[in-house]
């Protein structure tokens, strides 16, 4: 589906990431694999370090964190939020909604809209979309969307396909009204009859967790995992992503008259590096263009990974000056949506570590 | 059919011939069924999926998909 914004920019991009980093060669005894395989993933995919919450930190805790961060810096004066949206995968609570947790928690004021969207690693395009939308009513002038998500709690260590890219992180980014922001383009799409290419199968109300979706089975393939936890087709997204994602980005450029070489960066969700080079070289844009360190540095924290590669490449440059950019999500749904868009200069693009400690 | 040659050695980390099986590798798992997916998709142009690889299949069986393949 087409979509297009008009006027509306994101003016400052905060990410938080947990302190506590770990090393894939440290957990590679967990897996049911040779040294050798292990340190050939390693290679082949681009892990190598990820950041991860030790405890039992829950995404309002990054949420809050990051926005207090925010208030404290007089970034962003707290009677100004109109609007707060959470888009997560693992909510403090089945209900109420983590974006009222976080309201409550930070004492914010009641006349505002508070909203939960439920997605991955497309979630960063999702909620600019909903942000955007809610920025055409006059009476929101400043959104401010979080992505946060901390699923290396729902992720087994003995899982070798998902747990050593998974990282926790959250992301606070304001958007607001700017009269010569120009026009956003957008392509969004959804598939839910591949709904189980990515997903948590137990702990909702079809499957209940109990004693049985606790116990840890090993597949054909050696990974050991539970029905609560996190489950990949690690092929089937492969796929997803090499088929639907191009044609995606270069439907998008295609339709706006854009060439690669106008496009200074494409910031990309960042599934692991591997992916990214073969998407890049699909789309014929040089690896620079298209940073993929985000999971070798701090792990694939879905929706998080578009702000994270953003405020760890382009920060300096950003709060400079403006870059044409091209935004692209693709994940659990399944979605995928693509955004092109003029960014920066921005008031705060900015980098900070969650300490579990104090 | 050197370069598909090249490309398996390399995948399969070690020498191969094309009556080889893919499972007779202990390299043979999903990292390089992966691999081999994304070999046919920026050298050839084609598109694998999982279910057409298993480990019973040759060199020579899997060549010829991906031929066939180009081919449709």
């Amino acid at each position: 589906m087409r979509l297009s914004f008009r006027d509306k920019a994101i003016s400052g991009l905060l990410t938080v990431v947990p302190a506590n980093e770990r090393k894939f060669v440290d957990e590679m005894a967990n897996f049911n694999f040779s040294q050798a395989r292990s340190l050939k993933l390693k290679q082949v995919m681009g892990y190598d370090r990820h950041r991860i919450v030790a405890g039992p930190v829950c995404a309002s805790d990054l949420a809050v964190a990051g926005i207090e961060h925010l208030l404290a810096g007089g970034h962003l004066v707290r009677d100004d939020i109109d609007a707060l949206i959470v888009v997560t995968q693992s909510p403090d609570y089945l209900m109420p909604a983590t974006s009222h947790v976080v309201q409550g928690r930070l004492g914010l004021h009641a006349d505002m809209i508070c909203l939960d969207i439920n997605q991955g690693c497309a979630g960063f395009i999702v909620g600019l979309m909903q942000g955007f939308m809610l920025l055409d009513q006059p009476a929101v002038a400043k959104v401010v969307l979080v992505n946060v998500d901390v699923l290396s709690r729902k992720v087994s260590p003995r899982d070798r396909n998902s747990y050593p890219l998974i990282g926790d992180a959250a992301s606070i980014t304001v958007l607001e009204r700017r009269e010569d922001a120009g026009v956003i383009e957008a392509e969004l799409k959804m598939d839910g009859t591949r709904r189980e290419a990515l997903m948590i199968p137990a702990g909702g109300f079809r499957r209940p967790s109990d004693a049985e979706t606790a116990a840890m089975i090993e597949d054909a393939e050696g990974n050991v995992r539970s029905l609560d936890h996190l489950k990949m087709d690690g092929s089937a997204v492969f796929n997803f992503v090499m088929t639907e994602v191009p044609e995606l980005i270069g439907g998008l450029l295609a339709r706006t008259g854009t060439t690669v070489d106008e496009v200074d960066a494409f910031l990309c969700h960042q599934p692991n590096r591997f992916m990214l080079q073969k998407l890049a070289d699909k789309l014929a844009v040089p690896h620079e263009k298209m940073p993929s360190n985000v999971v070798e540095n701090f792990g694939n924290s879905s929706g998080v990974t578009i702000p994270l590669v953003t405020t760890f490449n382009l920060a300096d440059a950003l709060l400079a000056g403006s870059r044409k950019v091209c935004l692209a999500g693709f994940g659990v749904g399944l979605t995928w949506g693509a955004m092109l868009m003029r960014l920066g200069p921005l008031r705060f693009c900015e980098m900070i570590e969650y300490r579990e400690d104090v | 059919m050197d370069e598909f040659l090249t490309e398996m050695s390399e995948i399969l980390e070690d020498d191969v011939t094309m009556s080889d099986a893919l499972g007779q590798f202990e390299s043979w798992d999903s990292l390089a069924s992966l691999s081999v997916m994304a070999m046919a998709d920026s050298r050839f142009g084609v598109r694998l999926v999982p279910q057409e690889l298993n480990p019973a299949m040759t060199l020579d069986q899997l060549y010829a998909l991906i031929r066939s393949k180009k081919a449709s």
